[in-house]
């Protein structure tokens, strides 16, 4: 048996391993948790797609919004990690639509929060939207940092 | 063929023709254009798959069940096509079972349609379609016809299990990318890859319904890649962002 073979794994690789199995078992159960469809017949909304991306500068949140009017596109901040996102649709959609008769509703607009991960400055957001996707950027808010000697 | 997985035949099968794969994937755009294809060919459903390994899920049309994973075909093509994502573990035994099977049915040809990501693909103006191949003579066959080849990189998913499970068979293989968004359901990159396949098939396909289209494809199919992103999460998709290290 070589050398490397007989290594033993070191503590850095079970403390890696646990971690790995701790954020699969955190996945799993806000999966469940989370699980809820993704519109709303009381509020008329549907719940659009989006993406977070942290960089070392900036926040870039991504937001799908087929059929959105861009000018009803309203992005504010509700609290100092949080955004929420709203757009009117330019035509009603209903179950209908998809094929659906066992459900009864229609959406005429998107609605959604978002929780952003690291601090951020919200009154320097810039907002833009390029084929029917919604880009909204964040600079990032160092708070403190610590000295490289 | 696994025993745990049956293709069930509907009608009779067609020999010689090219099989196409369209599964969840990023960009959906492997189920959005397989979608198109059967709609805008007039497919019709010859097989599906059967397995106590898929999770108790089917799929209602017309008020009628159906398998989530199915064969669509005419005198030409055969297009398997599944409307959930696929487990990671389901990947190997589902491919390969189908694989099996086409070759079975005497396929000549083996495609996969796809994806690959590309970061602000909202300021592309123009997408590019790459393509892999299982043997230096479908290589080349794909650089004669002008396409560009992916040739360093990693590939995770249906269509890496394709490829390689294809390369080892013998059996010619390809798989066409067109660049998309990764968590955005993309019917502008179906389109591309579907104009590509073209050139493999001859099957003519006029896009322009597709394209027509677009938002409301992108509203329907909100769900489906919601669930084929947790999926891809899983596989970890983003490997394929990964810089390989050379080994010859």
């Amino acid at each position: 048996m070589s050398e490397y073979s007989r290594r033993r794994r070191s503590i850095f690789d079970i403390i890696d391993e646990y971690f790995e199995s701790l954020e699969a078992w955190a996945e799993r159960v806000r999966e469940t948790i989370m699980e809820r469809p993704s519109w709303n017949c009381r509020t008329c909304t549907m719940e659009p797609l989006r993406d977070i991306m942290v960089t070392a500068d900036e926040v870039i949140v991504t937001v799908d919004l087929p059929y959105a009017e861009q000018n009803t596109i309203e992005v504010k901040p509700i609290s100092k990690d949080t955004i929420e996102i709203s757009a009117k649709m330019r035509r009603k959609i209903s179950f209908d639509d998809f094929g659906i008769t066992h459900h009864r509703g229609e959406f005429q607009r998107f609605h959604c929060q978002t929780r952003i991960p690291v601090p951020v400055y919200m009154d320097r957001m810039e907002i833009r939207f390029k084929r029917g996707i919604l880009e909204i950027r964040l600079p990032r808010k160092h708070e403190y940092e610590i000295p490289v000697e | 063929m696994s025993e745990e997985i049956k293709i069930i035949e509907r009608k009779e099968i067609p020999k010689g023709a090219v099989m196409i794969f369209g599964f969840p994937d990023v960009g959906l755009v492997g189920v959005i254009a397989a979608s198109h294809l059967i709609l805008e060919l007039g497919l019709e459903e010859v097989a599906y798959v059967d397995s106590r390994l898929l999770p108790p899920v089917i799929v209602l049309h017309e008020g009628l069940p159906h398998s989530t994973i199915r064969i669509f075909g005419n005198h030409q093509i055969l297009l398997a096509v599944s409307e959930t994502a696929l487990r990671e573990d389901l990947i190997y035994p589902i491919m390969h079972a189908l694989i099996d099977w086409g070759r079975s049915k005497g396929v000549k040809m083996m495609i996969s349609l796809s994806g690959i990501p590309v970061q602000d693909r909202q300021d592309l103006d123009e997408l590019k379609v790459f393509a892999a191949a299982s043997s230096p003579e479908m290589l080349k066959m794909v650089q004669d016809k002008g396409l560009e080849v992916l040739r360093e990189g990693y590939m995770v998913g249906p269509q890496a299990v394709m490829l390689q499970y294809c390369a080892t068979l013998g059996v010619p293989a390809l798989t066409l990318l067109a660049q998309c968004f990764f968590n955005y359901p993309d019917p502008e990159a179906a389109a591309k890859a579907l104009e590509q396949l073209t050139s493999f098939t001859g099957v003519k396909v006029d896009v322009s319904k597709l394209l027509e289209k677009g938002e409301e494809i992108r509203l329907k199919a909100r769900d489906m890649m919601k669930r084929t992103q947790q999926e891809l999460a899983k596989m970890r998709k983003t490997q394929e962002y990964d810089i390989p290290l050379y080994i010859s």
